[in-house]
């Protein structure tokens, strides 16, 4: 069982203040949606969680261990961020390579392509893809490590309804392997995932 | 650091023109050399023992976005600090990767276009060895600008008026046949300037 414990966070970007005092719980199998207008400060919280802005004021703690001192959390959590991580003069089939070389985890590509039916895009250099394809392949980093949380953030971004509801089925099945899941949007998940915090 | 280095190599294989490019700019810059100053032996002897430098410094200075910039537009460089804790580690990983990539495929076509420009054996080998020390040293200096200006977009120019007085140094002594422990002692120097500024540069962008 893994407890993700944010007690008081408060986060400046330069002179603005971003983060406020936020407290939250999350335990194995749950979700979190953040929502908030652009520029409210959720991708800075996701980075903050990420452990990429280490200057804040409050304890973020994973079972009960502070992030900051702990070594091992960056293999614990997955951030998937707004830009795709893909090489555009490669084709999709390199960069999955490129990934596997750098997470140093092999992987089946025609099964993790077959999630989002992108199988026959494998061939076909990222410049000639739709943004929605190229998000359904930046989603597929989910697959190269056992991490214990996600962080997306606005994952479902340029992704059409049908696409949508498999990452929908995917994060559900993370959940209810103890995975926890963070993620930031602008649109309504309320149905979905009930789970919701305003900043 | 080994999954990065392995990882920038692979990228440098996949888009291959990396090398191809490196080695046809700096053999068409001394190829253009003849045709302005003539066939003369001497005259191109002394020449090349400078426009290699110029050729070398183009090479190096042209491709440096390439160093940090290009991950961080397409935010692989957001999965390198996920999966390397260590700044230095990054860094080093890169500048080894940097000089692989676009100064090593220059010492191969070296000892062709000395043979082409008259050079003696025993001045190819000094100037390989102060092109090796000088070539070392100024990756380690566009590393560090290149860390320091991560994130601005088309600003080549300010780059380069940044980076052109800082490799001055390297010219100076890079023309002289005898002053390789001079480009090592540059070398060494520029390293550790290098290491602190960049992982400096590299953390304003973490943070």
């Amino acid at each position: 069982m893994n407890e993700l414990k944010i007690e008081d966070l408060t986060c400046y970007r330069g002179e603005n203040l971003v983060l406020k005092d936020l407290n939250t719980k999350l335990k194995s199998g749950e979700t979190l949606v953040i929502r908030g207008s652009n520029g409210s400060g959720k991708t800075t919280f996701l980075r903050v969680l990420s452990n990429f802005i280490k200057s804040y004021k409050g304890k973020i703690l994973f079972n009960d261990q502070n992030v900051l001192e702990d070594s091992y959390y960056r293999y614990s959590f997955n951030f998937i961020g707004q830009k795709n991580s893909l090489k555009d003069n490669l084709s999709v089939k390199n960069n999955l390579r490129l990934w596997e070389i750098i997470y140093q985890k092999k992987i089946s590509y025609s099964k993790i392509l077959e999630e989002f039916n992108i199988t026959h895009l494998i061939e076909r250099d990222v410049t000639s893809l739709s943004d929605g394809q190229k998000k359904c392949i930046s989603l597929l980093r989910l697959n190269f490590t056992e991490s214990k949380i996600w962080y997306l953030d606005e994952p479902f971004v340029y992704l059409d309804e049908e696409n949508s509801q498999k990452l929908i089925q995917k994060i559900k099945n993370f959940n209810n392997n103890n995975g926890i899941v963070i993620i930031t949007s602008n649109i309504n998940l309320q149905n979905t995932f009930t789970n919701e915090i305003k900043i | 650091m080994f999954a990065l280095l392995k990882r920038d190599l692979y990228l440098a294989l996949f888009s291959s023109s990396s090398f191809f490019y490196t080695s046809s700019f700096f053999v068409l810059v001394l190829i253009i050399l003849p045709f302005l100053f003539g066939t003369n032996d001497v005259q191109l002897q002394v020449l090349f023992k400078g426009i290699i430098w110029i050729g070398l410094s183009l090479s190096i200075l042209l491709t440096m976005d390439r160093i940090f910039n290009a991950d961080y537009e397409d935010g692989n460089l957001d999965i390198i600090f996920q999966q390397n804790p260590s700044l230095e580690t990054i860094i080093i990983s890169k500048y080894i990767t940097h000089w692989i990539v676009y100064c090593l495929p220059l010492f191969i076509v070296l000892p062709i276009l000395s043979f082409l420009f008259y050079v003696s054996l025993d001045n190819f080998f000094l100037i390989f060895l102060n092109l090796f020390f000088g070539s070392l040293g100024m990756v380690f200096i566009v590393t560090f600008v290149s860390a320091l200006t991560l994130g601005a977009k088309r600003t080549i120019f300010l780059k380069a008026i940044i980076v052109i007085p800082l490799f001055v140094p390297f010219l100076i002594f890079g023309t002289n046949l005898e002053s390789w422990p001079i480009l090592l002692a540059l070398s060494m120097m520029s390293f550790v300037l290098s290491m602190y500024v960049s992982a400096y540069g590299l953390r304003l962008y973490v943070e």
